[in-house]
């Protein structure tokens, strides 16, 4: 008897053991699908390193990336995320698209899974990830809008950008860089939204943080009211300089980075993150050095209610779609921690949103940046992608109008006001 | 009565089947009726026609795509529709390309029919240069033209430098970008009209013209007289297509100008796709298709009932 | 001399002008396309200076860049993939269809033709939202079915009534004497009516293909995986990242459009006589 059980048991063993393998093996296979629109290759290599330092430490998982240009991402998402072979990440902005998507139940309820994790990072942060109590997605950057600079350019004009702290400074020192032959402000006008900073800008300096909540619970006219109406009619002022280069209306973002990367601009309202992008996407691959650029605060509006210290600006991160495995936030964990964002931070790709990155900041603009974040009791998130998915693009579509001379402070105003009622 | 059958022209090698088999009565009518015509059937009802009704009872909902529609809001999104400055641009913009269309499109593929219908050498190849725009997709075109116009690199923008001026950027401003995406439309389109002209002309009865010669016609008169007039059913659907085909499009102008600056080359499908598909505004996309919808249907039968013999 | 001068017909100035016209209108054709083969050659500097001539210093890692990518042939094979599955569909579907509404008479035959030819009214733009989410919902986003099928479905009319009208043109004797042998309809189908049809197949199978081919709105909102994009998206996403190197994007543009260059020098006759023997007939 001893025999024969030592035989059947053997088998049993072997067939227990391949049982397992078989098992193992089905389940060890998952790929991670990654959307993302970084057009910066030196901060998607480091990406690339992270996720293949991750797949090695869990074999069995594969980590594929795919890229979308910004725009193209925005217009094709609501599409991509109705369709069962969505991506497991994506990524996102936050604010009322976010609130949307989360509507729409296309979204994982990651709570559960980042519990502790969560502390590591800046409550604000994370707050911009939460919906209703329950988190979403991960922070992963934070950034501030304002001016960079041509140090050259504004020199030839004679223009000190230490001195342009009024909206009446900036109007004068375009005027000067006009008459210096210089020109004055690079933009992306063909993707709406690089404009839309000017005049999201200028209504949180001339109504700060009560005008917008004011706005959004429909008081004061909502969106029609004063503050958006002057701040509709300021930017007017600027368009009406002809700031931009020729043709600003028919180059898209990546092009207007690249030319002022060029050197072909004076300033660009821009995310702080361009500073570093302006070297990928100019023609020689280099753009403007360390010692070449620069960056002045938006202007304060003589009289407004603003801060000076507020900021618009980005809390960016990356979502995970409903139904995504498991791995997906796991990956996401890796990738937001300490040592990676200190790594992306002393590259100088971004600030950062876990404690203790911001010791890898090595650059004095860098710092200047994270002071100015750390410092802002109002942070606004781009307009277009708080107030909801297409009331954000009414907001580009009719700044863009006015860029462009087509529509009145007055209409574009009540433009957005409208859309905002209709609501969606 | 047997009757007799033309095995010789058949392209079956040796003797099929039923010339031997004895089949039992009943000749598959029904069988054919069964098989045949559901497939097509099936699939026109599902992919075409059931989608314009829902188009029509999803233009009632405030929607987003996601689950079911539930907020029902009834003609408010026509009213959105005809409200938007976007809409009526985009209305002329098609207006537009109709009327240059049918102004200088088509006499100008008339011109060339008349010139290239003869027998030269190289007659061939200038036809086929000439059809070449047709045949290729309308999202290269787009880009091919889009590089033409580009402010920097463009090839406009070189001849324009080598004048000395500074180069003007055509499709970044409100009043040239449509005058630009027209031109591109012609482009593409005129050698298949012409086309459709010479075919016309090499089936065109000689012996009227030689009548009218005989009669001591000239060049000219026999052209208007003569060769215009037998060319008129032609011409009437060349005008056909140049019109559906206006109201359709959408690849050219994407990668040209996306609509824009500020909608100012919006056609109506773009017009539809960048408030329908890029913002998922079902009800309100769906507003604009059953707008579209109605008006193809309105030109199409006004058309047919005008200007076309029925079938 | 004398002689030749009298019998030699005077100089016809119409000559002249004809031969203006053409080249004036073969130049607008040609330079655009030049251009473009010609700038993927190019470095982007010397584009920018040198747009209209021939390339002073030949790049040819541009053009090789691309063709030893995976990505221009994964392009060109989905392509090729919706492109085969659409054509086969409409041909198998509508002929069966126009067979049965040539030669077989039944209650209801005109009023279901009519019906077919409301399709031929509108095009599949119209319709392009409640597609998408019907697609959706048949779960067919992101597949090429859910591409080909609206695809197919939309090329019915056109193709059906084209077809019927060749059948139709096979003289009914023929079916009537083979019925009369014993022959079945869907025997007479396969043995007479399609090998007589070829012409015809081969007319509708060439419109449909380089309509699929080329299609960009329905692959565009239907597929969201770029491992399933045909070249049309491919070339939208390729300028999208590379959005100032126009020397790269010219030659990529020159690239995928050169099959239907290629399918065009080799089937002009078909394709031609396809595309506009569907507008003469229909």
């Amino acid at each position: 008897m001893g025999r024969l059980t030592d035989g059947v048991l053997k088998r049993l063993l072997l067939a227990a053991a391949t049982l397992m393998v078989f098992v193992a093996g089905a389940a060890a296979e998952t790929t991670v699908k990654w959307l993302h629109i970084e057009a910066n290759p030196a901060q998607v290599k480091i990406w690339e390193e992270v996720a293949r330092a991750y797949e090695a430490a869990h074999p069995g998982v594969k980590i594929e990336m795919q890229f979308l240009e910004n725009e193209a991402y925005k217009a094709k998402l609501p599409t991509i995320l109705q369709s069962k072979d969505r991506p497991h990440i994506i990524y996102s902005w936050a604010g009322g698209v976010l609130r949307a998507q989360v509507e729409a139940g296309v979204l994982e309820d990651l709570t559960d899974q980042v519990k502790g994790y969560s502390d590591t990072i800046t409550p604000a942060a994370l707050a911009a990830f939460t919906q209703n109590g329950r988190i979403y997605g991960l922070p992963v950057a934070l950034s501030q809008v304002g001016f960079l600079y041509n140090k050259e350019l504004m020199a030839k004009a004679n223009v000190d950008p230490g001195k342009i702290k009024t909206w009446d400074d900036l109007l004068s020192a375009v005027k000067a860089l006009k008459a210096a032959g210089v020109t004055p402000i690079v933009a992306g006008g063909a993707d709406k939204w690089p404009l839309h900073f000017y005049w999201t800008h200028l209504a949180v300096r001339i109504g700060g943080k009560a005008s917008f909540d004011a706005a959004l619970r429909g008081e004061n006219g909502g969106f029609e009211g004063e503050t958006f109406q002057k701040a509709g009619v300021l930017f007017k002022q600027l368009v009406d300089l002809q700031p931009f280069q020729n043709g600003f209306l028919g180059l898209k973002n990546p092009q207007a980075v690249g030319y002022f990367g060029d050197g072909k601009g004076a300033m660009m309202l821009a995310i702080s993150t361009v500073y570093h992008l302006q070297r990928a996407l100019a023609a020689d691959k280099v753009g403007l050095g360390e010692d070449k650029i620069g960056w002045f605060d938006f202007p304060v509006v003589s009289g407004g209610k603003g801060e000076p210290t507020d900021t618009l600006g980005g809390i960016t991160g990356w979502l995970v779609t409903k139904g995504a495995p498991k791995q997906a936030t796991d990956f996401l964990k890796f990738f937001i921690s300490k040592d990676v964002q200190t790594r992306l931070a002393a590259g100088n790709f971004l600030i950062p949103v876990v404690r203790g990155g911001e010791a890898g900041l090595n650059n004095a603009f860098m710092k200047q940046i994270a002071d100015n974040l750390a410092k802002s009791n109002y942070h606004q998130n781009f307009y277009d992608q708080s107030l909801g998915p297409s009331v954000g693009r009414v907001v580009n579509d009719v700044t863009a109008e006015i860029a462009g001379g087509s529509m009145t402070p007055q209409q574009a105003a009540t433009a957005i006001q409208l859309a905002f009622k209709q609501g969606n | 009565m047997r009757g007799r059958i033309e095995t010789a022209s058949m392209a079956s090698p040796e003797s099929p089947s039923w010339l031997s088999a004895r089949r039992p009565a009943g000749d598959g009518r029904l069988t054919v009726l069964v098989l045949f015509l559901p497939p097509a059937l099936l699939l026109f009802t599902l992919f075409v026609v059931l989608p314009i009704g829902e188009a029509a009872w999803y233009s009632g909902f405030n929607w987003n795509g996601f689950g079911r529609p539930t907020n029902w809001i009834g003609f408010d999104n026509y009213r959105f529709v005809l409200e938007s400055r976007a809409f009526w641009l985009a209305l002329r913009n098609n207006g537009l390309i109709i009327v240059v269309s049918l102004l200088i499109q088509l006499p100008l593929a008339l011109a060339l029919a008349l010139v290239l219908a003869e027998r030269f050498r190289g007659v061939v190849a200038l036809r086929m240069l000439f059809f070449l725009p047709y045949i290729l997709a309308e999202i290269a075109t787009g880009l091919i033209f889009s590089f033409v116009y580009d402010g920097d690199y463009g090839l406009v923008a070189s001849v324009w430098r080598w004048f000395g001026a500074e180069a003007p950027h055509l499709l970044a401003s409100t009043q040239t970008a449509m005058v630009a995406v027209v031109i591109v439309v012609v482009w593409k389109y005129f050698g298949f009209h012409m086309m459709l002209y010479i075919a016309a002309l090499q089936g065109m009865d000689r012996s009227l013209i030689e009548a009218a010669r005989i009669d001591g016609a000239t060049r000219p008169q026999v052209l208007r007289y003569v060769v215009i007039p037998s060319l008129y059913p032609t011409i009437r659907l060349s005008v056909f297509f140049a019109i559906i085909g206006s109201l359709q499009l959408f690849d050219l102008v994407m990668p040209l100008t996306r609509g824009g600056p500020a909608d100012s080359s919006n056609t109506l499908v773009t017009f539809l796709y960048n408030n329908g598909i890029s913002r998922m505004r079902v009800g309100f996309g769906s507003a604009i298709g059953v707008i579209l919808f109605l008006i193809c249907v309105t030109f199409a039968f006004s058309y047919k009932r005008w200007f076309m013999r029925d079938e | 001399m004398n002689d030749v001068e009298a019998i030699r017909p005077s100089f016809n100035p119409a000559v002249l002008y004809k031969a203006l016209f053409l080249a004036v209108m073969a130049t607008f054709v040609l330079v655009p396309l030049l251009a473009t083969v010609l700038g993927g050659f190019k470095s982007l500097g010397e584009l920018r200076v040198n747009p209209f001539g021939w390339p002073q210093h030949w790049e040819w890692s541009n053009y090789a860049d691309i063709l030893f990518s995976k990505r221009y042939w994964q392009l060109l094979r989905n392509s090729l993939i919706i492109s085969a599955l659409t054509v086969t569909l409409t041909l198998i579907v509508s002929s069966m269809a126009a067979f049965t509404f040539a030669h077989v008479k039944f209650y209801g035959s005109s009023m279901l033709l009519s019906y077919l030819t409301l399709g031929l009214l509108f095009p599949a733009a119209t319709a392009v939202l409640p597609l998408f989410i019907k697609v959706r919902d048949l779960g067919l986003l992101d597949t090429y079915f859910g591409v080909s099928l609206p695809h197919v479905a939309f090329s019915l009319a056109m193709s059906i009534l084209l077809l019927r009208r060749f059948f139709k043109d096979i003289p009914y004797e023929l079916l009537e004497a083979a019925l009369v042998d014993g022959c079945t309809y869907i025997n007479f189908f396969r043995y007479v009516t399609l090998p007589l049809s070829r012409p015809i197949l081969a007319t509708v199978g060439t419109i449909t293909f380089v309509n699929s081919w080329n299609a960009y709105l329905l692959p565009l909102v239907m597929l969201n995986t770029d491992d399933l994009y045909p070249w049309p998206l491919g070339i939208m996403v390729y300028q999208g990242e590379y959005s100032s190197e126009w020397s790269l994007i010219l030659a990529f543009i020159t690239l995928t459009i050169l099959p239907t260059v290629i399918l065009f020098i080799f089937a002009q006759k078909h394709i031609v006589a396809g595309l506009t023997a569907g507008a003469v007939k229909g």
